[in-house]
């Protein structure tokens, strides 16, 4: 793993290449761990592009690393800190642990990660709350088809990921109460072939309306929908890109609004170090349909969908949100 | 009931294929003494190279070819290192999968953009026998699967039945007592890797092209470091070695028709499932089972093992 980090630490540097020079003036400069390749057209492909949008609306310096276990995490953390880096983020649930641990010998640099409730003085969590828009389509699903079936497949039982799925579960049973949601972990996140298989057993099972919480195994899920016909969800990102004919619509997480938000406090020394909420309220989290599936849900059906969506934003609906 | 054993088996036979051609490789590169721990990093080649070639012709036959072809080239390199230079197996294996995932992962990214694309390639179908017997369901799988099926008897004939069988053998149970009597084991263990390093591209292109019709990074996920304790396993033996394929892939299927079904069984348990059973029959039929006896020597240093 050591060599693909650093392989892909090379790669990126010529990705971003030029702009070591030009902008070292400013000398700010932000730090990006993904837990996967960014290439998932998911979870890490969004962060990626928020790390770009810093980039280039900030006209700061940025950089990437591919950082798989604990260890790593923690390694990867205080070499950005050492080299002066002066914002890096962990992109998930997974890095508060290895944040919390280096934070005190790097008073300078705020470790910021993308969930969890870890606060130290330069350490905070940023949490998206994509349960709102979990919570929309498991609602959507259920009036699609009222006496089907919803499932959902996960890469690893993380609070982050469990989380969107018991709001999907919730949305579900506000649209009919007895509504069955079946969920199936892969336990990881790269293997294609497990969330295809995964699927394809919850299909055999009744399973009509599949959402997907898997990054990089997430197309083994479209792939499965798409062969036997049934609707999929995107997460994360919108995804109906990747399979145009199954995904339905995406729970989608505007990251690069939140880094570029993030980032600015950060560089303009007017950050505090505090759980930071990012909800459907604040638009960041949405519920993004495929144009050219918008023909699958009625009209009927839409108009209740977005007037539920508007309760959520206003608040006037529960939603169940993970204890992180 | 009917249907779930039907669906139970047909994914057995789906999940087993990938290890199947994996171990068979490294079936035939342990027989000759080299153990290649780099099966997983082919593999991953082998699904990378699958993917473009089948998503440049538009053949899902030449993709396979290409995933073949790439896996070879590796196996090149390895045989280059542990053969002809007499690099310690283990080292030079773990090069091969550094390289593997590194280089997938950059061309990947270098072809198909930073953040991945939209990208769905030809893939093999699954033969239509006997369309509308549903108790039929299992055999129709993509052709790869066949040829897989079909690769066990072959492999056993060539290693049991034919002079250049015995001379590999000989070549990884006492190289120097064969080559005394002129055996070549120089070329018996290059070609041995080589045909290893073929059958893995032949797994990671099945991954990519008859399982899924897609690549991703990873996509590989661990499935070589399974094929190795196949090996073992199935005590260097083909028909070993399916068994063995296939109670990894049955396990494996079951655990998500457990999930599926909604049993309440943490998760974690079920998916550990495949990985208990494998140490568990690892444990009871590997204590008579000994491997080649000069396996993963190098041949400077092995004047005394025979």
């Amino acid at each position: 793993m050591l060599g693909r980090r650093l392989l892909l630490l090379f790669v990126v540097a010529f990705a971003l290449g030029g702009c070591e020079r030009e902008q070292r003036s400013t000398g700010f400069r932000v730090a990006l761990l993904s837990p996967g390749p960014i290439s998932d057209a998911g979870w890490n492909a969004a962060a990626y592009e928020g790390l770009l949008a810093v980039r280039d609306q900030l006209g700061v310096e940025v950089s990437q690393v591919e950082t798989r276990t604990p260890p790593e995490f923690e390694e990867a953390f205080r070499d950005y800190a050492r080299r002066g880096f002066q914002l890096v983020i962990g992109h998930g649930f997974e890095f508060q642990d290895a944040a919390a641990k280096v934070a005190p010998d790097f008073p300078r640099t705020v470790f910021l990660t993308t969930s969890g409730s870890t606060v130290r003085p330069n350490v905070a969590p940023l949490v998206f709350r994509l349960e709102d828009a979990t919570f929309v389509l498991g609602y959507l699903a259920a009036r699609l088809q009222p006496d089907g079936k919803a499932c959902a497949v996960g890469g690893m039982d993380i609070p982050s990921v469990r989380g969107t799925f018991v709001a999907f579960e919730a949305g579900a049973k506000h649209a009919r109460p007895d509504y069955p949601v079946t969920v199936s972990y892969i336990g990881g996140w790269d293997d294609l072939g497990a969330a295809r298989a995964a699927t394809l057993a919850l299909i055999d099972r009744g399973c009509r309306y599949v959402f997907q919480n898997a990054d990089a195994a997430g197309p083994g899920v479209f792939q499965a929908a798409r062969e036997r016909g049934i609707y999929a969800f995107g997460s994360n990102r919108v995804q109906h890109e990747v399979a145009p004919t199954a995904v339905l619509a995406s729970a989608v997480i505007d990251i690069p609004h939140a880094f570029v938000a993030v980032a600015r406090d950060v560089k303009d020394g007017r950050f505090q170090a505090r759980p930071i909420e990012e909800t459907m309220a604040d638009g960041t989290i949405a519920v993004v349909y495929n144009p050219a599936l918008a023909a699958v849900v009625p009209a009927d059906v839409r108009h209740d969908v977005d007037a539920l969506a508007a309760a959520v934003r206003a608040r006037t609906v529960a939603v169940p949100y993970a204890a992180l | 009931m009917t249907a779930d054993l039907i669906a139970l088996l047909t994914t057995t036979i789906a999940l087993a294929t990938p290890l199947l051609l994996a171990a068979l490789g490294e079936l035939i590169g342990e027989r000759a003494g080299i153990l290649n721990i780099g099966v997983e990093g082919l593999m991953l080649t082998g699904a990378f190279a699958g993917m473009l070639g089948s998503y440049a012709t538009g053949s899902p036959t030449l993709g396979m070819l290409a995933a073949c072809a790439t896996a070879l080239l590796l196996g090149v390199l390895f045989a280059l290192w542990v053969v002809t230079l007499d690099v310690d197996q283990v080292v030079a294996g773990v090069a091969i999968n550094l390289l593997a995932v590194g280089t997938t992962g950059v061309l990947y990214r270098a072809f198909f953009g930073n953040t991945g694309s939209a990208l769905t390639v030809a893939a093999f179908a699954p033969l239509a026998i006997a369309p509308g017997v549903a108790l039929l369901a299992p055999l129709r799988q993509p052709a790869p699967v066949y040829a897989a099926l079909a690769l066990v008897p072959l492999v056993w004939v060539f290693l049991f039945r034919t002079r250049l069988g015995l001379r590999l053998r000989a070549a990884g149970e006492a190289p120097h007592a064969a080559e005394s009597v002129g055996v070549n084991v120089v070329a018996m263990r290059f070609g041995a890797v080589l045909a290893g390093a073929l059958l893995a591209g032949a797994a990671g292109g099945y991954l990519s092209l008859a399982y899924s019709n897609t690549f991703v990074e990873g996509m590989s996920a661990g499935r070589g470091f399974i094929a190795l304790a196949i090996v073992v396993f199935g005590r260097w033996q083909p028909l070993g070695v399916l068994a063995g394929s296939l109670l990894f892939g049955a396990a494996s299927a079951a655990q998500f028709q457990l999930q599926a079904a909604g049993v309440a069984v943490p998760y974690h348990l079920l998916l550990m499932l495949p990985y208990v059973l494998t140490l568990v029959v690892l444990a009871i039929a590997s204590r008579a089972a000994r491997g080649p006896a000069a396996l993963a020597q190098r041949r400077s240093l092995c004047a005394t093992a025979d």
